[in-house]
């Protein structure tokens, strides 16, 4: 059975509207949300509203999370300080737009939703905050994968969506200084595990304008990502008329993040 | 010249146990650093004479470096060095009880400097950390999965990390393997090949049981403090 997945709403009705519509017309009634509801984009009830009126599995992202607990987040939210300035404006113009019922609703999220081998969550099973770009650490990454106990893991957060395959691995092993003669080593055969990155609705970051998603075949593990075009100027209009800073209609309507990739991506926030 | 390290953890106020080590140290060649990775203090007696000579060394003693442990991580959230955080693994683990004979074996005058100890040190191409660069409380053992101990390895990016949370003692070293992934996004696939680095995982032990590595070798050394002999033989002196 095909499902769907979606993440980072950011705010952007129109291109919230447009995927599901893309969903809807593919006859799909299973989906999952990874959070971002809100942040950057103009209209964050309109979204909160559209999501709870489907009904629509949806766990905790990094921006629900900081307007519930306060921007407390550490700096490792932001890849520079420039754009840590613009997201505590966008927050701030946020936190004061939302009414109480949906930041609530925000609060009420999960940080990880499990549906049998299927694990989701919005940046990593460690935080919220952690970024698993597509490059990172084989290792490491089938690390987040296992210790979370999930075949198949699906984030967001980076923007960016892609399929990570994990196979064939092996890690060998041997005591030194042993008590009782273990000089021959040992070797770990490593089980195979996916990562799913579902990109993001409403704040695309990978080289176009198009709103992302993926679809799941849970019988055969195939992945589709899926790109969805949608009205960009509207969004732009409106976040423009909103105050909001205007660097984030432009990325909008470009695509990716100008020369603001994260620095550490593999710093894990500890608050 | 050898060059050697002494690790040494989980003291627990007990300065018996830290004299003794430290007379063992007195008798043992090319120690050139005595690292103390946490767990200084604890709840079974008064810490307060063993903080006192961590802090001012006695004439003769190697000078200790210091970190803190999982035990001073409770204390210090408790007494409210930690923001909103309280003990709250230990009043988990063990009870309220445990909580307060906590604070009882530490008197307040030595929080400060408790409070000013780091989360670890990174020497060379070695991490030492009480847990890992995870968790103060990361319980890492010879039986851990291999995959994690890589991931902890990895966060830090150092070649050798010497941890202390589990009081066991073993020098498990990565020695090979290796991992294929594929990436597919909206450009097209790509592969990637990627080897297990040469890396290593030293538990150094707690209380009596201490730990010398020699830094141009590469070897560990396990050893009891006040034993006559050390367990294999092999003269420290
Ligand atoms: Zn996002
Ligand atoms: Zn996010």
């Amino acid at each position: 059975m095909n499902h769907a997945i979606i993440s980072c709403l950011h705010a952007n009705l129109p291109a919230a509207e447009a995927v599901l519509n893309d969903i809807d017309r593919q006859g799909i009634d299973t989906i999952t949300c990874l959070g971002d509801l809100v942040g950057y984009g103009p209209q964050p009830n309109e979204v909160v509203e559209l999501i709870r009126k489907r009904g629509i599995a949806t766990c905790q992202g990094c921006w629900d999370e900081d307007i519930i607990d306060g921007l407390n987040a550490c700096e490792c939210s932001y890849p520079s300080q420039l754009a840590e300035r613009r997201g505590h404006l966008a927050h701030q113009w946020t936190d004061d737009q939302l009414t109480d019922e949906n930041k609530s609703f925000l609060a009420s999220l999960p940080t990880s939703l499990r549906r049998d081998r299927l694990l989701f969550v919005h940046g990593s099973p460690n935080s919220q905050h952690e970024y698993l770009l597509p490059d990172m650490d084989a290792f490491a990454a089938l690390e987040r994968v296992e210790t979370a106990g999930a075949d198949i893991l699906f984030c967001g957060h980076t923007h960016q969506p892609y399929v990570r395959e994990l196979r064939d691995g092996s890690i060998r092993v041997r005591l030194q200084n042993a008590d009782h003669g273990n000089d021959q080593g040992e070797e770990l055969t490593l089980p195979m595990r996916k990562i799913v990155n579902a990109g993001s609705v409403g704040e695309p970051r990978h080289g176009s304008t198009n709103a992302t998603y993926v679809i799941h075949n849970d019988a055969t593990d195939e992945v589709e990502i899926k790109e969805v075009a949608y009205d960009v100027g509207r969004t732009c209009q409106a976040i423009v008329e909103a105050g909001l800073p205007k660097v984030f209609a432009w990325r909008l309507s470009h695509g990716f993040e100008f020369a603001e990739q994260a620095e550490d991506a593999s710093h894990v926030c500890e608050r | 010249m050898i060059e050697r390290w002494a690790l040494v953890s989980g003291l627990r106020g007990d300065l018996e146990t830290y004299d003794l080590i430290q007379r063992d140290l007195k008798k043992t060649r090319g120690v050139t650093a005595l690292f103390v990775l946490g767990d200084l203090v604890g709840p079974e007696r008064n810490c307060d004479a063993l903080l006192d000579r961590l802090k001012n060394p006695h004439r003769g003693d190697l000078k200790p470096d210091c970190i803190y442990g999982w035990w001073e991580e409770q204390l210090l959230a408790e007494r409210g060095f930690r923001g909103e955080r309280k003990a709250d693994a230990l009043r988990l683990s063990q009870g309220e009880d445990a909580v307060s004979a906590l604070l009882n074996t530490v008197n307040p005058s030595h929080l400060k400097w408790l409070a000013s100890l780091q989360f670890g040190f990174i020497e060379l191409d070695c991490a030492l950390i009480h847990g890992s660069s995870s968790d103060v409380g990361d319980n890492l053992t010879s039986e851990t999965s291999p995959l994690i101990l890589l991931d902890r390895l990895t966060r830090l990016n150092v070649n050798r990390l010497f941890t202390a949370r589990s009081t066991k003692q073993f020098h498990l070293e990565l020695t090979g393997g290796g991992i294929n992934s594929q990436v597919k996004d909206l450009n097209g696939k790509r592969e990637q090949q990627q080897e297990v680095p040469k890396r290593s995982v030293i538990g150094i032990g707690a209380g009596l049981n201490y730990t010398l590595y020699d830094i141009g070798s590469d070897k560990t050394h396990f050893l009891t403090a006040g034993s006559k002999t050390n367990p294999k033989g092999k003269g420290f002196a």
